[in-house]
């Protein structure tokens, strides 16, 4: 693995990577004992200079989030870990849970600490029950072991409780609120905000909650140790730290890495994935995940943070990029996500649930070369009338690639069409 | 307000060695919340029963719903919301091919067909033999080692090709796998309906109805 700064990455290509002491071997479970002795709005006011933000894919600041939680003046108050990672493209939570569980336990109990939380639940995909989770859950128990959890932990008087909840095979529950109702035993109908979850009455159970991605938590060890200011250094202006890049598609070494937030596309598949594949010829980037909007080769200089893909128009999304070579029709990728879409629709509001149907068949009808030239029209106007319109934002993440394959890649279209 | 459904404890789908394991667990289960909020591990019980069955039967949603007192309609609404929970049997290998734009991009549709062709069956079906059933499942966050499968909900497999897949069903096929599947349970008939072109009520007015709602005879 290329790149100079490695905060998440730094036991990645050890044997046993995720064994208790190959993270102390190198530092682990230090942060922890520093952090108790701080006052927990210290170490919020730490993560706010950090300019940590969020790494599930909304990009929200993360100390802001914490201020939030701890301005509430009602307890009990939770925090939930999202590690329901199923964003098409997205594999670093898994990567983390697998490869440095340990590392996110002590994040986790850092943020705990910081918001005045007690009892923690980890909601992970189902999926993972029988792989990364045995690994967390077997790290979790160390930490018990070892008192890094449970009660009065290293002394400190501070006790918190750390549970494991898995869902059943919904994409709609990384949704924030959509996870919080999965937590609570029902199916995952996103919540209509406000109340935002870290409000009284919008969070688990209704009490004041911080949402918080794994990677996002796997950051506290080392913002505690170095230091906010420190950390914001290693990033671009408020896009701090590294950051976990998935890389998959048509290139010679696809895998997580680790790179500073505002690495360049090109940077990310020349010197991390080792470039593209023999005989592919870069045509299409998707930047953060199936439901950013498309990049074309030529903008594979743009930097990848935050705030430039936003004003770019499209997002960093969870860190997923996925290059595509010459093979790949635009249509039928699109195809391929709006089926993808249409499936994860939870059904709540109508203009999601009828609008990624309608589109996801329509494409599938250009795909199979039945369409017509209006087809194609109307998948754009289609998708621009469900934006916005919508409870949360899965209904935005299909029309933003709808819009936009259809845009930068409108000859694929044509090539498909009847006239 | 009764919830109906729960008042009558329903009987256990579960054998005495499955009912122990049931048993364990679902202590485990409610444990991870509070007290006031055991209803909360709906989830992870139903996950439970599926273990021990290999699906969930309308018998194992009643079972469950009466363990956790929550009404047999919040029950249904999970179980059917979510993915991973089959509703009916499948097969003692439950293969799921990923087909979202990583695995897509690297030729998940290749080793889909050869799943087909190998097991003789279309995606969401289940062999003859109750052996192997296939399912087509969105993203599994394995991209980086596209194309990924799924077997039997919690094994990975990473970087498959259509050969690396023949050879894996080869392998499957001599393991004993999850439960046996059962077949569906039998649904109590409802007894059929007489002809109802005459009027059961007696009387005048009654022997009127048909005619004046300007109806024809039922079939």
């Amino acid at each position: 693995m290329a790149g100079p700064a490695r905060i998440l990455t730094v036991d990645w290509d050890k044997q046993d990577s995720f064994a208790l002491a190959t993270y102390q071997a190198s530092g682990g479970y230090k942060a922890l004992p520093k952090a108790l002795k701080m006052q927990p709005q210290q170490i919020v006011d730490e993560v706010v200079k950090s300019n940590l933000r969020g790494r599930g894919g909304a990009g929200f600041p993360t100390g802001m989030k914490w201020n939030f939680v701890r301005k509430e003046t009602s307890f009990p108050k939770y925090l939930t870990v999202n590690a329901d990672e199923g964003e098409p493209g997205t594999f670093k939570d898994r990567e983390i849970l697998l490869r440095s569980p340990h590392m996110f336990v002590e994040g986790l109990v850092i943020g705990c600490y910081a918001i005045d939380c007690h009892l923690t639940y980890v909601y992970c995909r189902g999926e993972f029950r029988e792989t990364a989770m045995k690994r967390v859950q077997t790290a979790i128990d160390e930490a018990y072991a070892e008192g890094f959890a449970g009660k009065n932990i290293l002394g400190s008087g501070f006790d918190l409780e750390i549970r494991v909840v898995y869902g059943a095979g919904a994409y709609i529950c990384g949704e924030e609120t959509a996870m919080l109702e999965s937590i609570e035993g029902r199916k995952g109908y996103p919540r209509l905000k406000p109340p935002f979850p870290a409000n009284a009455g919008g969070g688990l159970f209704k009490q004041p909650t911080a949402v918080n991605n794994v990677e996002t938590l796997a950051n506290m060890p080392a913002i505690v140790n170095m230091g906010g200011e420190e950390y914001a250094k290693i990033g671009v202006p408020k896009n701090g730290g590294t950051r976990l890049f998935a890389i998959s598609g048509h290139v010679k070494k696809p895998g997580v890495y680790e790179a500073p937030m505002g690495v360049t596309f090109r940077k990310l598949l020349d010197e991390y994935a080792g470039g593209m594949r023999d005989g592919s010829i870069l045509k299409a980037i998707i930047p953060g995940g199936a439901s950013s909007a498309i990049m074309t080769a030529e903008e594979v200089d743009w930097p990848n943070d935050f705030d430039t893909l936003k004003a770019k128009k499209t997002m960093a999304g969870s860190g997923a990029v996925v290059y595509l070579d010459q093979s790949v029709n635009m249509a039928h990728a699109l195809a391929n996500v709006m089926r993808f879409f249409a499936h994860e629709s939870c059904g709540q509001c109508t203009p999601c649930r009828e609008g990624t149907a309608w589109l996801s068949r329509l494409l599938d009808k250009i795909a199979q070369g039945r369409g017509e030239r209006q087809d194609v029209d109307n998948v754009h106007q289609i998708a621009r009338q469900m934006e916005m319109k919508t409870i949360c934002a899965l209904a935005d993440g299909a029309a933003m690639p709808a819009k936009s394959y259809i845009e930068k890649f409108r000859a694929d279209f044509d090539a498909l069409v009847r006239e | 307000m009764i919830a109906r459904g729960t008042e009558a404890a329903p009987p256990s789908p579960f054998t005495p060695e499955q009912q122990r394991r049931f048993d364990e667990g679902f202590e485990w289960a409610v444990n991870k919340y509070p007290p006031e909020r055991r209803k909360s591990a709906l989830l992870a019980v139903l996950h439970l029963a599926q273990d021990q069955l290999g699906w969930l039967p309308e018998s194992a949603m009643a079972y469950v719903g009466a363990r956790l007192e929550v009404p047999a309609v919040r029950v249904r609404e999970v179980a059917t919301f979510y993915t991973m929970y089959r509703l009916k049997p499948v097969g003692r290998h439950h293969i799921g091919v990923c087909n979202s734009i990583s695995c897509w991009a690297m030729g998940s549709e290749k080793v889909l067909e050869q799943c087909e062709e190998r097991l003789g069956i279309k995606k969401g079906h289940t062999t003859k033999d109750g052996k192997f059933s296939l399912e087509e499942v969105a993203c599994l966050a394995a991209c980086g080692g596209a194309p990924a499968v799924l077997v039997n909900n919690f094994a990975y497999y990473e970087n498959v090709t259509p050969d690396s897949m023949s050879r894996l069903i080869l392998q499957l096929a001599e393991q004993p796998g999850q439960p046996m599947a059962q077949a569906p349970e039998p649904r109590p008939t409802l007894p059929i309906l007489e002809k109802q072109s005459q009027p059961q009520a007696t009387g005048p007015e009654a022997a009127t109805t048909w005619a004046e709602a300007g109806s024809t005879e039922r079939k």
